[in-house]
């Protein structure tokens, strides 16, 4: 990490906890520290809903069903059970999660307003229940909850109460935090950018968007917990339709992109509704919280963090001029490929494959072999099939007919991510880079088939995950030095060269460790020399031991490298064979000069 | 089971079902054209019913009250979609869909500024008397519930299918991109079916008020409960939007009559959940679901 975000993170701690510290001294107890307790539980829970909007995109509408179901446990297993508060803060956030993990799982597969409605669904339904339940104390709710306590240790003040539930916050904020820097905030970043190439890189996308929205749960929760403690009582309205939207403009307020913007967001809002209420105004709560809402998203869509965060890169940039990108090739960057199968044995099989558009087929029983170690181009005109093919072959197409095997294991019936797992990588013909990452980040974002660290031990910030991360920096150096990139890591890719973002998209390629490596039009928009370059790079990439399949539309890049050509026309193979018996088939000759069939 | 009972609750059901068929309807519309779902499509049908109820209570002659109302919804709508929506086209989806949320809370807060807390009063259109339908008895105004939404949907199928914006739109739901390029302006579409939608919204919420009364907070129900129509037609088909939203209406009402009213609310949100796990592939892992899934 370089030495300014390092410096940024710091100031961003520095500038938010002192002034959590100071607060309560300024006030000797009372009302103002409870207003910072709502405030400190509310942090709490925007940092989960900030993981969940602004990282993984999904909108949950009724995200204060879940501050009820920590708030109602909390509730009844304090008053009914006697349970130690701390204890049951933990129980309601696992029920929460668990809740969120069997509601999110399917209900995320449909599209994305579908969470939105059916959360808010799903918060009605636990104020019905809620109101309608004697046990929970009906519509008057569970009174005498007592105060707070940490097994067995009473908080008995509120101000030792309000650094409690700052403290549980900064503990949200270490996780958030910890997420954003970890392979499952670049993997969120990457799917947020381009959903098809986070899949190519062997990211699976459902299952991070569940875990931000059971992580959001869990944080919602203990939120609600806090709540109930400070408010000595639960009932159906507490958290209703209102605190979802105010959590919503809160987080919208305080910068969906950034970890802090939800805890600054939370004390920005409650601080707006103190002030309303001192000005008696509280019936406008709605209509300003929905203006802020629909004028912070229209004009500011990155909030308060966001315009800080913009403020200080500015500040700092002075320091760090970007270089140019212009270092020499490193062949030996990267080491030749260990475990592959043995040289000629079948690395990918398609066979019979069709896949057809309506009455349009195209792709249609199509049947050819990748030999491990070649370079194999598939060719044709416009509208042949092959990038249709080439999306059969990756997953993000399913075949209606047909089979592909690689390395002996049938694969037609996986999704891309699973693909690539196993070790099949992917460039686009159209450059799909995450624009919202350094070049190095992307590169690394390849990596993510070949770290373990999961969502538990990214939170605990366990050893291994730095070690994992240190080891995806350095292979994604050492891919960007092989395809020519060392220098341009700190580099977004929009400010490269055309030319230099395909290489880019190599080198993530690269990095994933491929044994297949599939190349959708590599050479589409580079010039001469750069497509000479591309021809001698992919012989390098062979020269690793990776089999190399691509799409190209003209043939002249091809023959110089390929060990063997396939031509498509119309959806169907009409050669297959090396490029000197390829060039000279009649039919691809008509093909290609646009003459009938005999 | 009791024959008048059942149709004791199915026909005021059925009344209700009405207004959440013609939110379904909307949503339909405007999600089609435009490409986002309008969470503020309910708090018209709200609006509608507040500013008749109120404009009546000023003594303003019914019909011009509903007029005003209607035109109010439609209005507003096309000024949501100027002002909130035309600038933020090329925004991320989820931005655009919480924006929609953030103008419904605009307008609800509005209302409770402008009209209060308490529910507003509208006399019914052929006065407060009532008819007798197949053993169940119903307030006069179920008629013109009947007859407003009968027209409404006559009004626009008839758009739909026999007119050049019509045709427009329905290619847009069929393929948004490929409609764009094959020249239809989409912008000035969108902003056709904003109106439309608000207008339809409000004229519901006003013909349902003499039987309900108008609430500045019953928008998110309308919404919600709409929307249940629009996604079990897929958010694709009018017409099965239609029949879901006026299933909606009977199953609450069953559910209010046979099981508790207490828990109607919970048992139709419960059902709509239910049918998402099931729709999101439950019992079915991968691509299966997926392909489900994407529609």
């Amino acid at each position: 990490m370089t030495a300014p975000a390092t410096l940024k993170r710091r100031l961003a701690l520095a500038a938010f906890a002192l002034p959590v510290l100071v607060y309560p001294l300024a006030f000797s107890g009372g009302y103002p520290v409870g207003v910072g307790i709502v405030a400190g539980a509310m942090a709490a829970s925007a940092v989960g809903f900030v993981l969940l909007i602004g990282y993984a995109h999904q909108l949950a509408f009724g995200q204060a069903g879940f501050l009820m179901v920590g708030g109602y446990t909390s509730a009844i297993l304090c008053v009914r059970w006697h349970a130690d508060p701390f204890v049951a803060m933990v129980i309601g956030a696992l029920i929460a999660m668990a809740i969120a993990y069997v509601i999110g799982r399917p209900i995320m597969k449909l599209r994305g307003f579908v969470l939105a409605m059916a959360s808010m669904a799903m918060q009605f339904v636990f104020i019905v229940l809620a109101t309608e339940s004697d046990y929970a104390g009906g519509a008057l709710g569970t009174q005498g909850v007592p105060k707070f306590a940490v097994l067995g240790i009473p908080v008995a003040s509120d101000t030792a109460f309000y650094y409690v539930t700052w403290a549980v916050a900064f503990a949200c904020i270490a996780v958030g935090l910890a997420i954003d820097r970890s392979r499952i905030g670049r993997a969120l970043k990457a799917i947020a950018a381009s959903e098809t190439a986070a899949a190519a890189a062997g990211i699976d996308i459902l299952k991070y968007k569940v875990q931000m929205f059971v992580v959001s749960a869990g944080m919602a929760s203990v939120a609600g917990s806090l709540g109930a403690h400070y408010l000595r009582a639960m009932d159906p309205n507490v958290y209703g339709f209102a605190y979802s939207l105010n959590l919503l403009t809160a987080v919208i307020i305080g910068g969906l992109t950034s970890i802090w913007g939800g805890a600054l967001g939370a004390a920005a809002i409650t601080g707006l509704r103190e002030l309303l209420r001192s000005l008696s105004l509280p019936l406008w709560e709605a209509v300003i919280m929905g203006t802020l809402t629909v004028v912070v998203l229209i004009a500011f869509p990155r909030g308060l963090a966001g315009a800080v965060g913009a403020l200080f890169d500015r500040l700092a940039s002075g320091a760090r001029k970007a270089r140019a990108a212009t270092a020499a090739p490193d062949p030996a960057a990267l080491a030749p490929l260990s475990g592959l199968p043995p040289a000629g044995s079948v690395m990918l099989d398609v066979a019979g494959a069709r896949r057809a558009f309506g009455n349009l087929r195209a792709v249609n029983d199509v049947s050819f072999t990748v030999e491990t170690g070649s370079i194999v181009a598939l060719i044709g005109p416009n509208g042949a099939g092959k990038t249709t093919l080439f999306n059969l072959i990756g997953g993000s197409q399913p075949l209606d007919g047909g089979s592909v095997t690689l390395a002996g294991e049938r694969i037609e019936a996986l999704l891309p991510n699973e693909i690539a797992q196993r070790a099949v990588a992917r460039t686009f013909q159209g450059l799909e880079l995450f624009d919202t990452m350094t070049v190095l980040e992307n590169v690394m974002c390849g990596r993510h088939r070949l770290a373990a660290a999961g969502l538990a031990a990214v939170a605990l910030r366990l050893p291994r995950v730095a070690a994992e991360d240190e080891e995806a920096r350095r292979a994604a150096r050492a891919a960007l030095a092989f395809v020519g990139l060392a220098g341009a890591e700190d580099m977004t890719p929009g400010a490269l060269a055309f030319g230099h973002q395909r290489l880019v998209e190599v080198a993530r390629a690269l990095a994933l460790e491929p044994k297949l490596l599939l190349m959708d039009e590599p050479a589409s928009g580079l010039n001469d020399t750069e497509t000479e370059r591309l021809a001698e790079l992919i012989l390098r990439i062979a020269a690793l031991g990776v089999t190399v399949l691509l799409v190209e539309h003209d043939m002249r890049m091809v023959m110089g490298i390929a060990d063997r050509i396939v031509v498509m026309h119309h959806g169907e193979k009409i050669a297959d064979g090396p490029a000197d018996d390829v060039r000279a088939h009649p039919e691809v000759i008509a093909a290609y000069l646009g003459q009938e069939k005999p | 089971m009791d024959l008048q009972v059942f149709s004791q609750l199915l026909l005021p059901g059925l009344t209700t079902g009405c207004v959440y068929a013609l939110v379904a309807l909307g949503f339909v519309l405007t999600a089609n054209v435009s490409g986002v779902v309008n969470f503020a499509q309910g708090e018209y049908v709200m609006l509608g019913g507040v500013v008749a109820a109120a404009l009546a209570g000023e003594g303003v002659p019914l019909a011009l009250a509903a007029a005003a109302a209607t035109a109010v919804g439609a209005a507003l709508a096309a000024a949501q979609e100027r002002l909130t929506l035309a600038p933020v086209r090329q925004a991320p989806h989820f931005i655009r869909i919480t924006i929609t949320l953030g103008v419904a809370v605009v307008l609800r807060g509005l209302a409770l500024i402008l009209f209060g807390k308490d529910p507003l009063f509208l006399p019914g259109f052929s006065g407060d008397g009532v008819f007798t339908l197949l053993g169940a008895v119903l307030p006069l105004q179920s008629l013109w519930v009947w007859l407003a939404t009968a027209v409404l949907l006559a009004a626009t199928f008839w758009l739909l299918h026999f007119t050049d914006t019509g045709r427009a739109i329905r290619a847009c739901a069929i393929n948004l991109p490929a409609a764009r390029l094959m020249g239809v302006d989409a912008g000035r579409l969108t902003l056709i079916v904003f109106a439309l939608a608000g207008g339809t919204g409000a004229l519901a919420g006003v013909v349902i008020t003499p039987i309900v009364l108008a609430n500045w907070d019953a928008g998110l129900a309308y919404g919600i409960k709409g929307f249940i129509g629009a996604i079990l037609g897929g958010f694709r088909s009018p017409l099965v939007a239609v029949l879901g939203g006026l299933g909606i209406g009977v199953v609450e009402s069953l559910a209010a009559g046979y099981v508790s009213s207490g828990y109607k609310d919970a048992i139709v949100y419960g059902v709509l959940i239910a049918y998402l796990l099931v729709r999101g592939g439950v019992f079915l892992a991968g691509r299966a679901a997926l392909a489900r899934g994407a529609e």
